[in-house]
């Protein structure tokens, strides 16, 4: 028998991926791949799963060292040349700050679960691909940090988003969304994550983080941007492959794979609110509002382009999408009006917007900003004004489901906020909306068990009952958090920029030992 | 509909009653404010009376809106029903459980 010298690509890609599987002989294969039968999904033919990237590992390592290469030669010659003192203004920061705490860790726990089921797929299609995805999530959470440590050195926020990450409030929200999908079954993970999170919501999710950075002067992540980015269109590509397969693998998996669309788009749109809030207020300059970023990249994109694709399969748009897209006139001020008076308590800063950024918002938002907004910003600049500072005086109600205190407002009524109740065992559950209720009623038993980040405050395990102690135990230092005007980032700012005369960049306020300051 | 599992699934919640001691969580929605973004969570004695709870915990946070003035709450409902709280009554009495919303108008 001769071998060929060389193999086809495609001979290649099958040797090297598919030819590695066996069906096992001497163990049962059900307690070989114990997960993947008791979501009631039925896959007959594993090998109908189109890997449409046909990559293979040497390859794979080969394009993303390339990658790598170039991203820290921008990081390198960024830092040398004091790159962070042309971005438009420190608090853009604050934008990163949330993408690091609340991003980058999700990154990690996409990594993780992602290695899990590249062990514990039947097919190799999907083994291999899992094992793909879950190299890249670790790279780019590697990448993640590595570009922000740029900032870390001279910046708040940055120094302990791991552990943050596990204990504060509004990180809760990115964390509890991982954590729902990586506790459910193999083939709902890849609805949750690969198909809503990364396919359905990933241009709202990642481009205004990107463009962000691009408009506002940050080279970095900018970069990290791109690297990342053939990464997510081969992720985005798996999503779509994942619910294709389900679907045409048998019509009994149609309601069970609904049920998921109309959860995970309800989880993760709730979950970029905090998206929503970051391109309206966090950037100094704009891209694009939230409104407009909804109307393309979910509206037009997803409802119009994707969904009347899934039509064929007898899927349908997701239930509450109404409620969401009437929300998009709403969304981020009431989320922003939220960190603003909870930010004493937050890994970031807020602060009144100023008057152009105020008139980009009624120009924007026509219909609800002068109109529900505006005047709010007016008595908090009249506080601010008299010398004070509006900040919310107690812990906020939080919803069961998505975590987020409860600021979201009834359908049609912007001035009423939204309540619903549910008794379940004879314990009340509340919630901010009918979807997060409808998540609740479909599984009550595993969200009873939701770690929320008030009621584990007033149960005494989170560093004792005074907001000192909570905010100690949370790990934010001087300067992480508050108000931006007179913060520690923002005086560092005006102390650099006076000196732009002079060479030499001063330490930051608050880096001398103790007792070293005049 | 219940949770799809390997094995049984049943898991106290982690909000529930006992973990307070004699203590509970209490909601307060003050509906007509803007101001302050949600309404907020408050743990209290059962046994704690109105007066205390008014003046320890409510008033105060309601006081982060510079135009609270205490005297104006009226229109109370407790879980949606409506509610007519007299100073010395317990939030037992005044059937206020655990994890309840009160709400008024201001």
């Amino acid at each position: 028998m001769s071998t060929p010298r060389k193999l086809s690509m495609k001979k290649r890609y099958s040797a090297l991926t598919r030819d590695l599987d066996w069906t096992p002989t001497y163990v049962d294969p059900k307690a070989v791949f114990p997960y993947t039968s008791f979501e009631g999904i039925k896959i007959h033919d594993w090998s109908k799963w189109e890997d449409p990237f046909r990559l293979t590992v040497d390859s794979y390592y080969k394009y993303q060292a390339e990658k790598d290469k170039r991203l820290y030669a921008v990081l390198d010659g960024f830092a040398q040349s004091q790159g962070h003192l042309s971005l438009t203004d420190a608090r853009y920061l604050n934008a990163m700050k949330l993408f690091i705490q609340g991003v980058t860790p999700l990154e990690y726990a996409a990594h993780r679960h992602f290695a899990f089921l590249s062990r514990f797929y039947d097919g190799p299609g999907p083994r291999f691909a899992a094992q793909c995805q879950s190299v890249d999530e670790l790279r780019h959470t590697q990448t993640e940090v590595h570009t922000l440590s740029t900032y870390n050195k001279y910046y708040g926020g940055m120094h302990n988003w791991p552990e943050q990450f596990d204990r504060v409030w509004y990180l809760s929200v990115p964390k509890s969304y991982f954590e729902d999908a990586m506790s459910a079954g193999p083939f709902e993970f890849l609805i949750a994550i690969s198909f809503s999170f990364e396919y359905l919501l990933t241009n709202l999710l990642f481009v205004p983080f990107m463009s962000g950075a691009s408009f506002n002067g940050d080279l970095p992540t900018m970069t990290f941007g791109f690297s990342a980015q053939s990464d997510e269109s081969r992720h985005m590509t798996l999503g779509l492959e994942a619910i294709k397969f389900l679907l045409e693998q048998d019509e009994a998996n149609v309601p069970i794979v609904q049920e998921w669309i109309d959860k995970w788009f309800w989880r993760g749109y709730r979950l970029v609110a905090l998206i929503a809030q970051m391109l309206d207020y966090m950037l100094p300059r704009k891209v694009m509002s939230w409104k407009e970023s909804f109307e393309l990249y979910f509206e037009e994109q997803m409802l119009g382009g994707l969904f009347p694709d899934l039509e064929f399969y007898g899927i349908t748009k997701p239930r509450h999408v109404e409620q969401a897209i009437a929300e998009k006139d709403l969304l981020s001020h009431q989320v922003y009006w939220t960190l603003y008076q909870f930010s004493f308590a937050a890994g970031f800063t807020t602060t009144i917007p100023e008057e152009d950024h105020l008139a980009w918002l009624s120009a924007n938002y026509p219909e609800t900003f002068d109109k529900y907004f505006r005047p709010l910003w007016e008595k908090a600049k009249k506080i601010q004004d008299d010398g004070g500072r509006f900040f919310f005086q107690g812990l906020p109600q939080l919803c069961q489901i998505c975590q987020v205190p409860m600021l979201f407002t009834e359908p049609g009524d912007p001035t009423t906020l939204a309540q619903r109740q549910v008794v379940h065992e004879g314990e009340r559950y509340c919630f901010c909306s009918d979807g997060c209720q409808w998540i609740f009623e479909r599984e009550p038993e595993k969200y009873v068990q939701a770690w929320l980040p008030v009621r584990q405050i007033f149960q005494g395990n989170c560093g004792g009952p005074t907001v000192p102690e909570v905010l100690a135990w949370y790990g934010l230092q001087d300067g992480d958090s508050g108000e931006y005007l007179g913060s520690v980032d923002h005086q560092n700012w005006e102390r650099w920029h006076d000196h732009a005369a002079s060479a030499e960049v001063e330490a930051p306020v608050g880096s001398e030992p103790a007792g070293a300051r005049a | 509909m219940s949770v799809k599992a390997i094995a049984a699934y049943s898991f106290p919640s982690r909000s529930r009653q006992e973990l307070y001691g004699d203590d509970q969580l209490v909601n307060v929605w003050w509906r007509n404010n803007r101001f302050l973004c949600a309404a907020a969570t408050f743990r209290a004695p059962k046994a704690m009376t109105w007066a205390d709870f008014r003046a320890g915990l409510m008033d105060p946070w309601a006081a982060s809106d510079p135009d609270f003035d205490p005297a104006s709450p009226a229109e109370w409902t407790v879980d949606g029903a409506p509610l007519n709280p007299r100073d010395d009554q317990t939030l037992e009495q005044l059937g206020v459980g655990h994890k309840s919303l009160l709400s008024f108008t201001g």
